[in-house]
């Protein structure tokens, strides 16, 4: 098994430059106990609150490749674990990214996973309990997962009124992280992280985001997210007006609806006015 | 000729003493939808609705102008108690428009810092505004440029006494700088200070009993319109025994701020009052400063009765069970109280099966031919053994399969346009309460609407061949929800049907909660792979207990967070044009849609469930 400390990891890989994280409790313990043991790793939370960071981070830490599928409404079990492709005079066989990460080993994400068909659950089942195998119909194959494999899967539980939630049957596969975002002082850290901003306008930043946050569910779908902060962070520190970042960078993806975007630009005021 | 003289007096006078600036003028409706997401996004509890208040007296020394028009002796003030934030019905205090938005907006995130106490008005204001300005520091620039403002229009101190002009001092300094006057400084003086309009109310006239006038619940819509601002100030409301026969006297009430008001009981016979009078007893409202109502009076169409009725018990309809038991939510002890309420399922008596009515038989048909095609809304299936079209890849891999020498799976190469089973069962719920009696037009009420939509509904549902069930509801305290079936999952919709769809009649009350909870168990049962809660309402939770208000919205919140758990998606049609104050908190922005006129629904419920399906991938 691959197992860098981190410190090997600063001092091998320079041209690998280690992503920025900010712990939010014991997930990286978690999941490297979760690694070590083989078991599939459910990663749950909001947008934007650092799940696909804290993924590549882990899999620098841990020396592995990452394999991140980017889940959407049409994707398909033969998506993940490939087709046949036609070639001059025959026809090829071509691994999906599902089955490149069985066969070489490493981190394979399926990100917000529940928007996938429903069939790719036919093919996550069987690598998620104790056979670790997956079984290829289309070439009679059955890869058996190396030691270094791992399935981590993640999806946001907070679009509540689609309603695609993930099934028991597939939940309860996995060990599972729940993300949220940051508390106020550490989430400031992120944001003057990424985006070389002073620490008064991150906190006010950061103060904004949270009281956004409260609206969930009742007047916008879902808060502002870290990653919107730091857009807004990076065009303040570029030397655009504070109160029409904000505007572009964390009200207007809010919502659409007018009164709403009234109600939020007064609160821009409250906090940024001087 | 006197009157006439009078009137434009009377209209000279009370605009000349008006110390405001009419052309400034805002009103809270024009600032109310921003107002309420800027107020939860200080912190504000999103359980408040935002609500006009009532002048109340403020008992300070009014100029000579007001004193001749006798006018200025009322204020509309701020203030807020567990279920409404209450704000001015408009504001023109300050000489432009942008200052008495800011106005609004300052008051919003003032209570957000929650009441004051009651003891001393002027510390708990300071430190409520030291508090929101901490909080907000950018609310500090509009917080200096709104006192600026508001400095001159305080009375001048040449024409006030000694001790008032100490107070005046007093308020401008803790206004100017705050938290500087300390605690202990204030007033013996027996008048009040002149009103602060960029503080809280200081004696915020909160309700003494859990009831509250429940306006216009049987007027017709129409009418509700109108008078529906007027209606929403709130006022302040009290139950008083109602008295014996002797006519009514006013009596004076001494106030604390020891002026002398004419606050009370008038006899007045309102049951025998009819329309003409409703726009007196509307201002009456507002003039009085408390207002009692009492129980025994009933009338057909006042706006500002209480509605009494109760079961009658002989020609009510069939209960089928005993009762089932469903627990409530009580949100100020946060917990579930269990078994509280009983519900009924029930039977309609006097269904007579029929045939649909003549008027929704056009509009039917057209509905049945489009649902039949889209029930059959036909998808490619894959992988067949005949069909229209080769399966490319199908084919690719059964090739590739041949070419390495495997024996290939079965020549499943083809794919095949058929309709999809749509796996969805949809329980509509209809509200079948007292309210409904209202009329929309000359012609319809709303129970009338609500039986062709479940007509439509039915007929549409059953050409789609979708799996549904309609209930309805009302109810009478805790001890008495009445469920009535109108179909089962497991019945055939058919004339016996229809006949009960006929029969639904409105009565009582809404106790919304136990009804959803009731729905959800009903829909849980189901093995279908989406399940479609519809609630069809037209208007806010209520009861005879406490049931109207906070507590109602709350338990129905609950309800509905139960159902979401459950795995079921809940949504609501509602024709209540004031559905957006409190919906959203219950149902999520995208969970419900409002209706503008009554007499769509009927139309708009198809519509509105072929969205939902699609949106549920259905």
């Amino acid at each position: 098994m691959h197992h860098h400390s981190s410190l090997n990891l600063v001092a091998n890989d320079k041209d690998i430059k280690t992503p920025y994280y900010q712990p939010q409790g014991n997930e990286i313990a978690l999941f490297e106990h979760a690694f070590q043991h083989q078991l599939p790793v459910l990663i749950k939370g909001p947008t934007g609150c650092g799940k696909s960071r804290f993924i590549s981070f882990m899999a620098q830490r841990l020396g592995l490749a990452l394999h991140t599928v980017a889940c959407h409404d049409d994707l398909t079990a033969p998506d993940l674990v490939g087709r046949h492709l036609i070639a001059q005079q025959q026809t090829q066989w071509q691994d999906g990214p599902l089955t490149r990460a069985v066969r070489e080993g490493g981190i394979c994400y399926l990100d917000e996973v529940v928007e996938a068909r429903k069939d790719t659950t036919v093919v996550i089942h069987p690598l998620t309990d104790d056979r670790r195998i997956m079984p290829i119909d289309r070439t009679g194959e059955t890869l058996h997962a190396p030691d270094n494999f791992m399935l981590v899967v993640s999806y946001n539980p907070g679009y509540q009124n689609l309603l695609k939630g993930l099934k028991p049957s597939t939940r309860q596969r996995f060990i599972c992280l729940t993300f949220d975002y940051l508390p106020a002082a550490a989430e400031t850290q992120v944001v003057m992280q990424e985006s070389d901003i002073d620490i008064t306008t991150a906190e006010q930043l950061v103060s904004l985001a949270n009281a956004l946050r409260k609206l969930k569910d009742q007047d916008i779908e879902e808060g502002a997210s870290t990653r919107l902060l730091v857009y807004t962070a990076t065009l303040i520190k570029s030397g655009f007006d504070p109160v029409a970042a904000c505007r572009a960078g964390m009200i207007e993806p809010l919502s659409d609806d007018a009164d709403t975007l009234t109600g939020l630009m007064q609160l821009v005021h409250a906090v940024f006015d001087s | 000729m006197e009157e006439r003289v009078g009137q434009y007096w009377h209209r000279f006078i009370t605009r000349a003493a008006h110390n405001s600036f009419p052309k400034a003028k805002l009103e809270l409706q024009q600032v109310k939808a921003p107002l309420g997401v800027f107020f939860r996004a200080m912190g504000g509890d999103a359980g408040l609705t935002i609500s006009s208040c009532s002048a109340t007296s403020h008992g300070a020394r009014r100029s000579w102008l007001h004193r001749l028009a006798g006018t200025g002796q009322k204020v509309e003030l701020a203030w807020r108690d567990e279920r409404c934030l209450y704000l001015p019905h408009s504001l023109d205090v300050l000489p432009s428009q942008a200052l008495n938005q800011d106005l609004y907006y300052w008051l919003a995130a003032l209570a957000t810092s929650g009441s004051l106490p009651a003891d001393d008005w002027l510390q708990a204001s300071q430190q409520a505004t030291i508090k929101t300005l901490g909080a907000f520091p950018g609310l500090t620039g509009r917080y200096e440029q709104l006192v600026a403002a508001m400095l001159p229009m305080r009375p001048s101190l040449k024409s006030l006494s000694e001790a008032e002009k100490y107070q005046e001092k007093t308020i401008r300094q803790a206004l100017c700088d705050p938290g500087s006057v300390t605690a202990g400084t204030f007033f013996d003086s027996t008048i009040s200070p002149a009103p602060v309009y960029l503080w809280l109310h200081p004696s915020p006239p909160l309700a003494t009993a859990d009831l509250s006038t429940n306006e216009d619940s049987t007027v017709g819509l129409d009418e509700a319109k109108k008078i529906a601002q007027a209606d929403e100030r709130r006022r302040r409301g009290e139950r008083v025994e109602m008295p014996d026969d002797k006519p009514g006297a006013p009596f004076g009430v001494r106030h604390e701020t020891s002026l002398f008001t004419f606050a009370e009981y008038v006899k007045l016979d309102r049951s025998a009052e009819e329309d003409e009078d409703l726009s007196d007893a509307e201002k009456i409202a507002d003039e009085l400063d408390q207002m009692s109502l009492s129980q025994s009076q009933t009338s057909t169409t006042s706006r500002i009765k209480f509605d009494l009725d109760l079961p009658s018990a002989a020609a009510d309809d069939l209960v089928l069970s005993e009762g089932i038991r469903y627990p409530e939510w009580d949100y100020s002890k946060q917990q579930l109280q269990a078994d509280y309420c009983q519900l009924l399922p029930m039977l309609s008596r006097d269904a007579v099966a029929c045939d649909l009515p003549e008027h929704l038989r056009k509009p039917c048909t057209i509905l049945k031919r489009q649902f039949q095609q889209l029930a059959a809304f036909p998808r490619w299936h894959k992988g067949q053994f005949e069909g229209d079209r080769l399966d490319i890849e199908a084919y690719v891999d059964y090739w590739a399969s041949l070419q390495q020498g495997q024996q290939p799976a079965e020549a499943r190469l083809f794919s095949q346009k058929y309709p999809a089973a749509r796996d969805l069962a949809t329980l509509l719920l209809a509200d079948l309460s007292l309210s409904t009696d209202a009329w929309i037009n000359d012609e319809q009420q709303v129970i009338d609407v609500i039986r062709d939509s479940l007509y439509v509904f039915a007929e549409s549902l059953k050409a789609a061949g979708d799996e549904f069930a309609i209930h309805g509801f009302s109810s009478c305290k805790p001890s008495h929800v009445r469920m009535h079936c109108i179909k089962n999952f497991s019945e055939v919709y058919n004339a016996n049907i229809r006949g009960r769809i006929a029969a639904i009649k409105p009565g009582f009350y809404t106790r919304m909660g136990a009804a959803i909870r009731h729905a959800s168990v009903l829909l849980g049962r189901q093995t279908e792979e989406k399940k479609l809660l519809l609630i069809i309402t037209d208007g806010k939770p209520n009861d005879l207990d406490r049931y109207e208000g906070r507590y109602g919205i709350e338990d129905t919140r609950m309800a509905i967070v139960e159902a979401r758990k459950q795995g079921l998606v809940p949504f609501c049609i509602t024709i209540d044009s004031r559905a957006n104050q409190y919906l959203p908190y219950l149902f999520g922005r995208q969970g419900y849609s409002w209706i503008s006129s009554a007499r769509q629904l009927p139309q708009k419920l198809p519509q509105l469930y072929l969205m939902l399906t699609q949106r549920l991938g259905q």
